[in-house]
């Protein structure tokens, strides 16, 4: 039935790979610093990968427009991860290799920012990430320094949920965790600064992943009789549990985390179940000028709030921290004069600025400087990672409406 | 560029050893293996746990590997074999899915699903970059070599005969007096232990496993790749896997000489062409690209 013989096939597939040959300008010029853009566009990341990556780009284009950094354009590479460290591994390896990229940028999950990490430490370049595992903070991770971190740790997300369980008021704490890594770091967060509050966790649970029913699970937490129910979850189990909870009339409060109690989850139960949830998040920097900005460009670019994509915010931050150490370096700078530079314009002391133009008029007046991210103030401790101020929602007559922000 | 190139080598090479095992299954004895991931999860699990918190030698992981992921398919051997094809399909496929909850319960043994980090990778001593990238696809290829030349002194022995047979008439087998479980099971272990080793070189390589990455997606690219080469050939496993992984990484390089589609849309736009490749290739060269030895 087929027309195709081996050989034509074959010449086909050398055709494909003398496609794949075409010279992809490996020598840099001098004028420009290529960056690589890793982000989950396919796969568990892919509510968040394309407005990272947008917002790379989108953020790129304004540090050229004010007439580059350190005297260079910066080029984007952008790849996908697929939200699989094989996949990622892969691509971070045809950036590095084959682009001479000298930082990625926007790695989403943890699988995918430890597998890359090794990688980029090789090569000696900065990997700028959004992943939630305490591991990438230390050796062998970050041996080198060279990974920046810029989302709260799961483990800070659970230290801001015994804080706001403090302030409320409750006694008898219960968690439940979806089982993965994230899931599992937000509770056990919660847990180590709870009982160093002196207090008991009357219930644990974990649960697996994409059942239709979570009764058993709910039935052995309720049989604790805790005041709250501590949450490491995400929107569709979340949603199963608390009508299910409702359902069974117990009497409880829930903490649960913004990415699981948002919008769609109100608008999944209705305003009588979701009374009084109180959801917390990493608030973005709302109120500072460089959110606005920040907020005016991604509404551009994705016709939605900025508020609705925090990591979008992330990696917008990413390109303009990256840019001013490269302005701060001064022209031609290697990898490593940079790396030193990026706490220096992150982190006060400094002139506060909000934009990559305000900052470079003020490195060039030779003030110091601390960019106020959109994502958060973006301060770095030792190991390079963030510590953001979480927002405190309750959910009332079914809408969030923010009454406090913690500080850990 | 060339260490990109000895990148997509190296994994190209543990997917042509994942392949081997499953021709060995599916196309020489006939054993619709829906579970393939399973014995590589144990493979790569075994291999980390034993050269990180085990402080043992990376040769011993290897070698446990190969052991343990071929203990493993014999009691799903014992138990299923004399199960019609299909059944067999779904109690391998149930058995990987297994195999993933337990190394995401069993915190104490594989730290659940935080992964296990920081897994050395090999000839570390050579420093990184080319001569290590090298060493490791020398390894790789000679123990490719090995398993290839191993099936082709299977196939021509009196055992080799006798799976084939088993594929192509197991009841004038048993009419023959053979017990075609008793071979059965052995074909299974000895292509369990072969994604075992892969597994071990998958952990070694990417230096950080997590149960997410033993999904029954790998078990399909793995079908896929034996599809597209042609089944029951061992040239066939070969170029199937090459070609599947110059379908995934070759697709990265569309951006260069596809106008008109943003960055963003590409990965998107890429997906679908490494699809459409496939339904194509299914369409106008079903056989698989080596021809079906089976149909011959």
């Amino acid at each position: 039935m087929t027309t195709m013989n081996r050989r034509t096939l074959l010449g086909g597939v050398g055709g494909a790979l003398a496609l794949t040959a075409v010279p992809v300008s490996v020598n840099a010029q001098a004028a420009t610093f290529r960056i690589g853009a890793l982000n989950p566009v396919t796969g568990a990341g892919s509510p968040y990968g394309s407005g990272m990556q947008k917002m790379i780009l989108a953020a790129v284009e304004e540090v050229n427009a004010a007439g580059g950094a350190g005297g260079r354009r910066i080029e984007v590479f952008a790849e996908d991860s697929q939200t699989s460290p094989q996949a990622a591994v892969l691509a971070a390896k045809k950036l590095i290799e084959v682009n001479n990229v000298r930082a990625i940028v926007g790695t989403w999950s943890s699988g995918v920012s430890l597998a890359v990490v090794p990688l980029t430490n090789d090569a000696n370049i900065l990997l700028l990430n959004t992943s939630g595992a305490p591991a990438l903070s230390v050796p062998p991770a970050n041996a080198k320094g060279l990974s920046y971190r810029f989302q709260a740790t799961n483990d800070r997300f659970g230290r801001a949920f015994a804080e706001i369980a403090t302030r409320e008021g409750f006694k008898r704490a219960a968690t439940m965790a979806f089982n993965n890594a994230s899931g599992i770091g937000n509770t056990n967060g919660f847990k180590r600064a709870w009982e160093a509050k002196g207090n008991r966790v009357v219930a644990e649970v974990v649960y697996e992943p994409n059942q239709p029913s979570y009764r058993a699970e709910l039935q052995r937490v309720l049989a604790a009789r805790p005041d709250v129910i501590v949450m490491g979850s995400f929107l569709p189990d979340t949603t199963i549990i608390l009508r299910e909870w409702f359902q069974s009339g117990e009497n409880t409060r829930w903490i649960i985390p913004g990415w699981a109690a948002n919008p769609q989850l109100i608008q999944a139960l209705g305003a009588q179940v979701t009374e009084g949830i109180i959801s917390v998040d990493s608030v973005s920097n709302e109120r500072a000028p460089s959110f606005a900005h920040f907020d005016q460009v991604h509404r551009r670019a994705m016709n939605q709030p900025g508020a609705s994509n925090v990591y979008a915010a992330m990696t917008w931050d990413m390109v303009i921290t990256l840019a001013l150490a490269m302005e701060a370096a001064g022209p031609n700078a290697d990898m490593a004069a940079i790396n030193a530079k990026m706490r220096e314009v992150a982190n006060p002391p400094g002139e506060e600025v909000y934009t990559f133009a305000a900052g470079k008029a003020a490195l060039a007046a030779g003030r110091a400087i601390n960019y106020q991210g959109a994502s958060s103030v973006l301060d770095f401790d030792q190991f390079g990672d963030v510590t953001p101020d979480f927002g405190v929602f309750f959910i009332t007559k079914g809408q969030l409406e923010r009454r406090y922000v913690v500080s850990i | 560029m060339e260490a990109y190139l000895a990148a997509i080598a190296a994994i190209a090479l543990i997917y042509v050893l994942l392949s081997l095992g499953l021709t060995l299954h599916y196309g020489l004895t006939g054993l619709i293996n829906f579970g393939h991931v399973g014995f590589f999860c144990i493979g790569a699990y075994a291999a980390a746990i034993l050269s990180t918190t085990g402080g043992m030698p990376i040769v011993v992981g290897f070698v446990a590997a190969a052991v343990l992921a071929g203990l493993a398919a014999w009691p799903i051997g014992l138990v299923s074999l004399r199960l019609r094809d299909d059944y067999f399909a779904i109690v391998t496929l149930g058995f990987s899915e297994t195999v993933r909850l337990v190394v995401t319960s069993e915190r104490w043994l594989t730290n659940g699903v935080q992964g296990i980090p920081g897994i050395p990778r090999l000839f570390e001593g050579l420093g990184v970059g080319m001569p290590s990238a090298l060493a490791i696809l020398g390894v790789l290829l000679a123990v490719n070599a090995a398993a290839v030349w191993l099936f082709f002194r299977l196939v021509k022995s009196p055992f080799g005969r006798m799976i084939e047979a088993i594929r192509d008439n197991e009841e004038a087998v048993r009419a023959l007096g053979k017990d075609p479980a008793r071979f059965k099971i052995r074909v299974l272990m000895l292509g369990a232990a072969l994604a075992g080793i892969a597994g071990a070189f998958y952990a070694h390589y990417i230096g950080y496993i997590v149960p997410d990455q033993f999904i029954p997606l790998v078990t399909f690219y793995v079908w896929m790749a034996i599809i597209m080469g042609g089944v029951g050939r061992i040239s066939g496993a070969i170029v199937g896997s090459l070609l599947l992984m110059l379908f995934l990484e070759g697709s990265r390089f569309l951006r260069d000489v596809v106008p008109f589609i943003s960055a963003v849309d590409m990965a998107s736009v890429r997906i679908g062409a490494v699809g459409l490749a496939l339904v194509l290739f299914t369409l106008y060269r079903p056989q698989g690209l080596m021809g079906d030895y089976t149909r011959r």
